[in-house]
């Protein structure tokens, strides 16, 4: 029996796959997907002091149909569960999830035994790529989620990364 | 007109009305608001408001957590207001168990409220003229935001979702460093107000889409519980801090900014002067900030306030807070009500939209200045 | 378009001005509380069916509404909805409260009188079940549309 064919593309190039991961990686376009608190670091990370426009991702789109990365960035509750599922559904391939936040990545803060509203973690909705943690995540947090996701594409990070110094040194 | 006559109308007309979701996903919501509106063309006839798609249980979770293990929730209902509302709850425990706050205590609660408002305003500013196409003034609103954030974050750690007050007073003590970054940022704040009046409230297009717009009368205001800019940009100079004083705003010198007007232009002029008027308060407590303890010592960990029902208001950068809280002597609070600015005034929109153009409805919107976790707690 | 100074009569709430009773006259008798501890300064307890007048009373002196708050005492057997007032003019705050029975809780809405109180007593229908009669629309507002559980009383628990 022929084992079933699962490919995430009908035809695949092979050294122009490389360039358009290149061409994804850095003019990623997110949807407007701001439900709470990790909204306002989300716009702060695209204004100017922090400016994601370096990295090709300030054009927050407003329909799903015209963005490549959804950052879901707060609380998914129960009643909010279908709409995000359905703009998950509407965005065309490739695309790619960013969990912004603790609400996103587990329920956040508002999980208590008995808790009726809020749905743990939007990996309970669709697949995530990376999770930012953090209540919320600095601008910078969100960044460096970017230059993960983009290291995901290309399989090389942008800048290198910056270690913090032995813990020897800083006392 | 009734919605319901006003549907009647235009079917008669022989117009064909349509029903449009605006929201919960939608830029100019902030937030996951959604309204249902049926349309007449580009004529609203009816608009109902649905909440809850942010619901975040923070009623229920009053009753699951200690007094003081709920002060992070405090923060979280209207996150671009934190303090004040951190402060609602606290000075509500404070009264019901018979807490002192030390003065220094009192003066730093006001000038990081008032930091945090100024904050708050400089969101809605920017958030606001996105909406109505403007996309600028949002980036310097940002950056004027961001010298606050540093401050408050010296001093308390975070950026956005304080959880700053404690009982009995705040948790670290202001430097010397974060007054004179107070003091120096008032006249900067200042010079910046008066470029925003050039470039942005006196701009042509600016003026034709809030004048006029969206107009809410004092008995609509009253009504529906509206307040804060809502009402006082309808002409009643209503403000918690003058009319139930609390904290050391009776000993500091400002004025209520109030038009007459009850339009857009008038709300969106309110907060422009509350942001002047957050900086004159800002410039006398530094001054008047005497030297002392920042807590009141021994307030026990496990508080449990005598039994009863108490509770407190402020004013929050939305209007007026309000927070009941019943305790049952226990270590955690029996229920914790909280009456949101957001929450009564978004019952206006109902009515105030009867009529309006799609746009000028969202300039309405904006001008509300909204935030919807503040509505649906 | 000037800013205006707010004028003498909205100013601070003095305390003589509380030591004559403003709300002596009203057929429904409102007591005086200690604000600085309670933070409203007149309290009426009525029966549900007084509830109406009570609105009615508070709205005729100017008073606005600022909260309807459902609390639930299953020691009691009861739960109590507490109506708060604040005036926009002379900065009082009135509270009224009224107990209903708890396995039939029952009080006509003040929604004709208030219409803020729509959604207020909506959601105090949604967390607790109380029926407010009289009101138009008593479907969910912050919970899923088809909800049929009330969190906030004491015995909820999710299934």
């Amino acid at each position: 029996m022929d084992p079933e064919v699962q490919c995430s593309q009908i035809v695949k190039f092979a050294r122009l796959e490389d360039l358009l991961a290149l061409g994804r990686a850095n003019s990623l376009w997110p949807l407007t997907f701001g439900l709470a608190c990790c909204a306002i670091e989300m716009m702060a990370a695209g204004a100017s002091r922090f400016d994601l426009a370096r990295f090709g991702a300030e054009v927050f789109r407003p329909s799903p149909r015209q963005a490549d990365v959804m950052i879901v960035a707060g609380t998914i509750t129960k009643k909010m569960a279908p709409a995000v599922k359905t703009l998950y559904d509407q965005m065309p391939e490739p695309k790619w999830v960013i969990a912004m936040g603790n609400c996103a990545i587990s329920g956040g803060p508002f999980v208590y035994p008995g808790q009726y509203s809020v749905v743990e973690g939007v990996d309970k909705l669709f697949p995530v790529d990376v999770y930012i943690p953090g209540c919320p995540p600095r601008p910078e947090a969100l960044i460096e989620g970017i230059l993960a996701l983009e290291k995901k594409l290309t399989g090389k990070r942008r800048w290198p990364e910056v270690k913090p110094p032995a813990a020897s040194e800083s006392v | 007109m009734t919605p319901a006559e006003a549907i009647e109308a235009a079917r008669r007309a022989g117009n064909e009305t349509f029903i449009l979701n605006l929201g919960p996903q939608h830029p100019a919501t902030h937030g996951v608001l959604r309204i249902k509106l049926t349309m007449d063309g580009e004529y609203i006839l009816r608009a109902e408001p649905v909440a809850g798609y942010i619901h975040r249980m923070h009623e229920k979770m009053g009753e699951n957590r200690t007094w003081a293990q709920y002060l992070p929730n405090t923060s979280r209902i209207d996150y671009l207001s934190a303090m004040t509302y951190t402060h609602a709850y606290v000075a509500a425990v404070e009264r019901a168990a018979g807490i002192e706050v030390p003065r220094r205590a009192e003066f730093i609660r006001v000038i990081t409220s008032e930091l945090n408002r100024i904050s708050s305003h400089l969101v809605w500013f920017g958030a606001f003229l996105l909406d109505l196409g403007g996309f600028t003034p949002l980036l310097y609103a940002f950056d004027d935001r961001e010298k606050i954030l540093d401050m408050l974050e010296a001093i308390t750690g975070s950026r956005l979702t304080y959880c700053y007050y404690r009982f009995g007073g705040v948790y670290n003590d202001v430097d010397d460093a974060f007054l004179g970054a107070a003091r120096d940022f008032v006249p900067y704040m200042r010079e910046r107000l008066k470029m925003y009046e050039t470039l942005v409230t006196e701009n042509l297009i600016l003026r034709k889409r809030l004048e006029g717009i969206g107009p809410i009368s004092k008995k609509m205001c009253h009504k529906y519980g509206a307040t804060g800019p809502v009402m006082r940009g309808s002409g009643i100079a209503y403000d918690v801090r003058r009319m139930e004083p609390y904290s050391v705003y009776p000993e500091l010198e400002f004025d209520i900014p109030h038009y007459p007007e009850g339009d857009c232009m008038a709300r969106y002029r309110v907060r422009m002067e509350e942001m002047a008027q957050s900086l004159r308060i800002i410039e006398q407590a530094v001054a008047m900030i005497p030297a002392g303890p920042f807590q009141t010592p021994g307030v026990p960990k496990s508080l449990k306030p005598p039994a009863g029902d108490y509770c407190f208001a402020v004013e929050a950068a939305r209007g007026r807070l309000m927070v009941r809280i019943v305790s049952d002597g226990k270590e955690m609070p029996y229920r914790v009500r909280w009456r949101t600015p957001s929450f009564c005034n978004i019952t206006l929109f109902e009515e105030a939209s009867r009529g309006m153009m799609l746009a000028d409805a969202l300039a309405l919107l904006g001008s509300l200045d909204l935030v919807i976790p503040d509505i649906d707690r | 378009m000037d800013i205006n100074k707010p004028n003498a009569s909205q100013g601070v709430v003095s305390p003589s001005l509380l030591a004559e009773h403003p709300l002596a006259h009203l057929v429904i008798p409102f007591e005086k509380v200690d604000y600085a501890r309670r933070g409203v300064h007149f309290e009426a307890r009525v029966e549900p069916a007084q509830v109406v007048l009570a609105a009615a009373l508070m709205e005729q002196e100017g008073f606005a509404l600022d909260a309807v708050t459902g609390v639930d005492w299953p020691q009691d057997n009861q739960m109590e909805i507490v109506y708060d007032f604040f005036h926009p003019m002379m900065g009082w705050r009135t509270a009224v409260r009224t107990r209903v029975r708890r396995d039939l809780p029952e009080v006509p809405s003040i929604e004709h009188i208030y219409p803020g109180a729509n959604w207020h007593e909506r959601e105090a229908w949604e967390f607790f079940g109380i029926h407010f009669s009289g009101h138009p629309q008593l479907t969910p507002l912050l919970l899923p549309d088809d909800a049929d559980y009330h969190p906030l009383r004491k015995d909820f628990a999710v299934a």
